[in-house]
């Protein structure tokens, strides 16, 4: 990270209110979701993201991961509970905390017609960093892993991979404390994987809470703090990956996802 | 196979919103054109049988026949109310005089210019305009939609021959499109007897070729629109394509190149005409003046009886010559302006055949007879009718010869002499070529579009054997 | 914010294809039109010059003020340029006679109906068909498009309000457009200098407002396009959309309109308004006729019976007398028949303007009609162009035909007293002179002139100001709607 990504941090922290906050970054309040036909697509969701944490829903899909994140950047209102950032309500203030939440959605096709500089130069700016050099904005692709030869490419031509990355490089650019991940590691070779994974535990080590949500259960082991099974809209288990350190993962998230939480058996017929 | 996929291509654009939507646009405006074009023909054939009875009662219970005031009028043509052409640009009314020249005046945009500012809304203008872009709609995404939605590579996962899958594609859209929209035609074409407009075989015939013709024209574009997507990656390129290709075709091509040769073409201004005219006529007096006087100073006699007669006879003499040399430098002149005008004609209409559009509205205007030819056509009759007007006048003992004496002093009370006979008169009945002839006219443009069909239909065919499916 | 947000909308379409095509298009067309405009305009000056000098030298050249008929031709404005409303559809000159009523004759379009085959192409047909339409290909995908793609959600994800977001869409389209529309007319209205076509302060602004008329218009299209762009998820659906209304909006409305009026308003025909003219004038005259006899009757009653030789020089004396009698009847007849050929007239023009308004007012639900009668107002070639000519040429008429009247009674006198001077004098050599042949030609120096006078630019201003501000109501509508549309936009 650069000297004026930092210094534009400190200048934002300044400006905040002279009460340092330290609650947790990331809270999801008996955040529940009813859409109009009826369904509940999250029901009573409660959990925590800490600075320097990384978080990792795992669950179906349908199962509720999506419109969480989308809670927490309001674009979709809660029926019932909050999702706070930095202890501002998502729904109330949405402008004050989309100031603290950096986002990498899943299969983002950026601008096709900008270059991957002037996507990030866009992106940098609509996050409130106007005073990041061409220099910058190579740094960060280059740390997201994305050849110089690309950087003033047309994004038409990129891969799927290449993509993700340039949207990796606009969440850290952002220079945010919080930042949501939907699906990051989807469509990702295994060598991008493994960087991508790097990239991660890089940010939380500058104490960002991170709120990911996956399919991938071995990325998730391998990274995530705390882990969290969602199912049919529910929090199913809420385990820090340390516990699960010697417990077979996978066996458990079929066992959840199936409903039946320690049943062998269950899990027998479901395979 | 050939079959799965026109039975796909069927279905996929039947079964859609988008299908919905544009058929019922298109269906309304199409009942609407026919509805609107038969009551226009009502009203014009009123103001036509109008201006006949009036032409006539205007003569009643004149005394000489010399003092009657003729007009011939052109009547409405039955199809210039689904292709206006140029009808209603041109004059219809003609001032019948025994000698000069005929000039018909009165154009229907002249009186009513309101009619002129947004034209009108005929079947032609449907074909041309919506019918096109409509066509355009439904072909953009023929193939690189296909790929980008990803069924092309699904299709071709099978043991599918190329040529007949956009043979398919292509035969499929065209008759998904084509046979809903003549449901309306046809209603709209039953609805013109009902309605009152006077149908004989031959209108049948002509109104039958337009819409072959307008046929012709969609499968133009439609095919042109498959050739563009087999040319193209992205169905958004391919569209932005079609849209600039179709302001061209339609809106700018056929306009700019009638302007081209006008200005490529210099024909006189009819101003210019009628001042070289004015000016010959002028000198023709003179000379006709000088050689009166020249006359009475050499002729002079002293008995004024034979002095008069002796004048009188020069007078007429030399009058038939003055006309005669003046009917010859008139013919020259509107003669050569005939010829300039012409080429222009053929340069305009040459140029503005790189669209199809111009092809179609020539032709379509050819068969309804509101091209120029319609003019033309009128010109020639009324000239015809004035032929048999001048001997009818003559056979009433009319003479033209120069101004009528004017008589100065007290009116000469009479007897009420008897008023004329107008039935006397001969009628101008104008009546169109026949159909053959307007379809013969019409034949280049048939099959221009018929090649312009031809050659996207090729490209499309070329290019798609060679399209990455992936 | 807003600055960055619109900065990158410009970026985006300065750098798409359909900017490029917009802009070789657009300029491609509108220095077409105006060339060929410049050119039309240029023809028909060479046209209206060479008419008005012809009607000149053959006033110079006549040789009697008596029953001087002329023509007066329609000069053209340079306004046609950039509009041709109905400028080739109406006639281009009318007859000036005692007899005959003002009629506007030889349209344009009449002499070369080639020319109507395809009609003009001039800047207000540009902008009002395919400007608006790349105003949409421009805007369709503009909330749709950036969902489908992933961005909106990405832009969202920032402190971004709204409504700032959804402005920053138009002002970039706004701006993507403008610059097609203003390089070019820029360049064609330098070409007017260069080709020296005669604008005077009042043309310049007139181009000025159907610029600033133009650009409004369009404007409406960008909202159009962004109000169905946030009413709809897919950007094939939205752009399907666009296309139809467009074609209402743009094809169908503004014609349908005239032709339902036409169809609701009942305006008597050619023939009829000439019957009842006609009818008028025959009624008249036959009055007058008996009128006359009955006066002739009664002037020479008193030499009924009296000698042949007496009833000469009783008729010698009296006959002008009832000369000057009946050319005062005649003369009150025609005041008689003209006032009722004006009424007739007016109850034409009633019907028609009535049929034009209805018309109007159906049209006016398009902004491309209103958009069409404000540039046809302030280029001067609207419906009542017509009209407005003929009635300066009504006024020029009675002009002119005052003054041939009082020069033709000069002429007489004049002739009468060298008639009485060659009778002293024993007449000429010979005796006969060519009836009209005295060929000393007339001094028509202090001839009344036509000049159409200009409108001011109050009334270009009054004209155009209804459709100005109709425009503006649409445009902001439009906005509005779109606006909350957006604010409710699921932007998953």
């Amino acid at each position: 990270m650069s000297q004026a990504a930092s210094s534009s941090s400190t200048s934002q922290s300044s400006s905040q209110a002279p009460e340092v906050y330290s609650g947790p970054r990331l809270e999801a309040v008996n955040l529940s979701k009813r859409y109009e036909d009826g369904a509940l697509a999250l029901d009573k969701v409660s959990f925590k993201v800490n600075p320097g944490e990384i978080y990792a829903m795992l669950g179906g899909n349908g199962a509720g991961k999506t419109t969480t994140i989308n809670l927490f950047l309001n674009f979709i209102e809660p029926s019932e509970g909050e999702a706070r950032i930095d202890g501002i309500v998502a729904h109330k203030d949405p402008l004050a905390a989309k100031q603290k939440l950096a986002y990498v959605s899943e299969n983002v096709m950026l601008y096709p017609n900008f270059t991957a500089i002037q996507n990030l130069d866009f992106f940098a700016k609509l996050g409130g960093k106007t005073d990041y050099s061409k220099d910058d904005y190579r740094a960060v692709l280059l740390r997201v892993g994305l050849q110089e030869a690309a950087h003033n490419k047309r994004l038409k031509g990129f891969s799927k991979g290449m993509r993700q990355k340039c949207g990796i490089a606009i969440a850290i650019l952002k220079d945010a404390p919080a930042i949501l991940l939907d699906e990051p590691t989807s469509g990702l070779d295994p060598s991008a994987g493994r960087e991508f994974i790097r990239l991660l535990t890089d940010l939380r080590s500058e104490g960002k809470a991170i709120l990911m949500s996956t399919h991938d259960i071995f990325r998730a082991k391998e990274v995530a703090d705390t882990i969290g099974i969602m199912n049919q809209g529910v929090l199913v288990m809420e385990r820090a990956a340390a516990d699960l350190k010697g417990e077979n993962l996978e066996k458990l998230y079929v066992q959840y996802m199936a409903g039946h939480a320690g049943s062998e058996q269950n899990v027998e017929t479901i395979n | 196979m050939f079959k799965i996929i026109l039975d796909k291509e069927l279905k996929e654009i039947i079964g859609t919103t988008k299908f919905a939507i544009t058929f019922g646009v298109c269906a309304v405006l199409i009942l609407l054109a026919f509805y609107v074009g038969a009551r226009s023909y009502q009203s014009s054939m009123e103001g036509y049988n109008a201006s006949v009875t009036e032409n006539m009662r205007q003569m009643e219970g004149v005394t000489d026949w010399a003092n009657i005031d003729h007009r011939i009028i052109l009547p409405p043509q039955p199809l210039a109310a689904l292709v206006s052409g140029v009808s209603n640009d041109i004059g219809r009314t003609v001032n019948m005089d025994v000698r000069g020249e005929l000039r018909p005046e009165g154009s229907r945009f002249n009186e009513d210019p309101i009619f002129a500012v947004f034209r009108f809304l005929d079947l032609e203008f449907i074909f041309a305009i919506v019918l096109s872009l409509f066509a355009i709609l439904f072909g953009y995404d023929a193939i690189n939609g296909e790929k980008e939605r990803g069924t092309l590579a699904l299709s071709f996962a099978n043991s599918i021959p190329r040529d007949q899958y956009i043979l398919g594609k292509i035969v499929g859209s065209f008759l998904a499109l084509i046979i809903p929209l003549m449901i309306p035609i046809l209603i709209g074409c039953l609805m013109l007897p009902l309605l009152g407009v006077p149908m004989n075989a031959d209108s049948w015939l002509r109104l039958g070729m337009v819409i072959l013709t307008g046929t012709l024209y969609f499968g133009v574009f439609l095919t042109l629109s498959v050739f563009i997507s087999t040319l193209t990656q992205r169905s958004s390129t391919s569209f932005l394509i079609l849209v600039v290709a179709w302001i061209f075709a339609v809106l700018i091509i056929p306009r700019t190149s009638v302007l081209a040769a006008g200005r490529i073409v210099d024909v006189a201004s009819v101003d210019e005409i009628d001042f070289e005219k004015g000016k010959y006529s002028a000198q023709l007096f003179n000379e006709n003046m000088a050689a009166m006087q020249s006359w009475t100073q050499q002729n002079y006699q002293s008995d004024h009886r034979l002095m008069m007669e002796g004048m009188q006879a020069f007078r007429t003499e030399q009058q038939d010559l003055q006309d005669e040399n003046m009917r010859l430098f008139v013919e020259q002149l509107n003669e050569q302006r005939a010829n300039s005008s012409n080429l222009r004609t053929k340069v305009a209409f040459s140029l503005a055949r790189i669209s199809p559009t111009a092809s179609f509205s020539l032709a379509a205007s050819d068969l309804a007879f509101t091209s120029m030819e319609l003019r033309a056509s009128y010109q020639e009759a009324a000239s015809a009718y004035q032929q048999e007007f001048a001997a009818f006048m003559r056979s009433k003992n009319v003479d033209f010869g120069g101004e009528a004496y004017v008589g100065h002093g007290a009116p000469v009370v009479v007897e009420e002499p008897e008023p004329i006979d107008t039935r006397e008169l001969p009628l101008f009945a104008y009546e169109q070529p026949p159909a053959s002839e307007a379809i013969n006219d019409s034949l280049p443009d048939l099959g221009l579009l018929f090649m312009f069909n031809a050659f996207f239909f090729a490209g499309a065919f070329v290019r798609f054997n060679r399209y990455d499916v992936r | 914010m807003l600055k960055v947000l619109i900065e990158k909308e410009l970026k985006s379409i300065l750098q798409s294809p359909k900017f490029v095509a917009t802009f070789g298009v657009c300029s491609l067309l509108i220095l077409l039109s105006v060339f060929i405009g410049i050119n039309e305009y240029r023809s028909s000056v060479a046209q209206y010059e060479t008419a008005s000098n012809w009607v000149d030298q053959q006033i110079a050249e006549a040789t009697s003020f008596r029953n001087l008929p002329t023509k007066v031709y329609r000069k053209p404005d340079p306004m046609q340029i950039f509009v041709s409303g109905v400028n080739f559809d109406i006639g281009r000159l009318s007859e000036i006679s005692v007899e005959q009523d003002i009629k506007l004759e030889q349209s344009a379009y009449s002499d070369d109906p080639i020319f109507a085959v395809f009609r003009s192409i001039d800047f207000t047909f540009i902008v009002q068909v395919v400007l608006s339409l790349f105003a949409i290909v421009f805007t369709y995908d503009a909330i749709n498009g950036e969902r489908e793609s992933g961005t909106l959600k990405l832009v969202l994800s920032n402190p971004i309000a709204r409504g700032q977001y959804l402005f920053a869409k138009l002002a970039g389209s706004w701006l993507g457009l403008t610059i097609p529309l203003l390089i070019p007319i820029l360049i064609g209205l330098l070409l007017l200098i260069v080709y020296g076509i005669p604008m005077t302060a009042t043309s310049w602004l007139k181009v000025g407002t159907l610029i600033g008329v133009s650009i409004l218009y369009f404007t409406f299209f960008i909202a159009l396009g962004l109000l169905v762009s946030a009413l709809t998820r897919n950007s094939a659906v939205s752009f399907l959309l666009l296309l139809v209304v467009w074609i209402t909006l743009v094809l169908i409305v503004p014609r349908g309109a005239v032709m339902a009026a036409g169809q609701l308003v009942a305006v008597p025909t050619v023939a009829e308004i000439e019957s009842q003219k006609d009818r008028y004038r025959a009624d008249a005259q036959g009055e007058l006729r008996t009128t006359r006899n009955l006066r002739y009757q009664s002037m020479m009653e008193p030499a009924q019976g009296l000698a042949e030789s007496d009833r000469r020089a009783f008729y010698a004396a009296n006959i002008d007398l009832y000369t000057e009698e009946s050319n005062r009847l005649q003369a009150e007849m025609e005041i008689v028949i003209e006032q009722n050929n004006r009424r007739v007239n007016e109850n034409l023009r009633n019907a028609k303007a009535e049929q034009e308004r209805l018309a109007f007012l159906l049209s006016r639900v398009s902004p491309a009609s209103a958009y069409q009668l404000t540039a046809m107002n302030l280029g001067g070639t609207n419906t009542s162009m017509k009209n407005r000519i003929e009635d300066q040429m009504v006024d020029y008429r009675a002009t002119y035909n005052a003054y041939v009247a009082r020069k033709w009674q000069q002429e007489q006198d004049e002739q009468a007293a060298l008639l009485a001077e060659q009778r002293r004098g024993g007449g000429a050599a010979g005796g006969y002179t060519y009836a009209g042949s005295g060929n000393q030609a007339i001094d028509s120096s202090d001839m009344p002139q036509f000049t159409a006078s200009q409108e001011s630019v109050a009334e270009v201003i009054q004209a155009s100001i209804l459709d100005f501000g109709l425009l503006a109501i649409f445009t902001f509508i439009a906005f509005a709607c779109a606006f909350l549309a957006f604010i409710r936009y699921d932007v998953r």
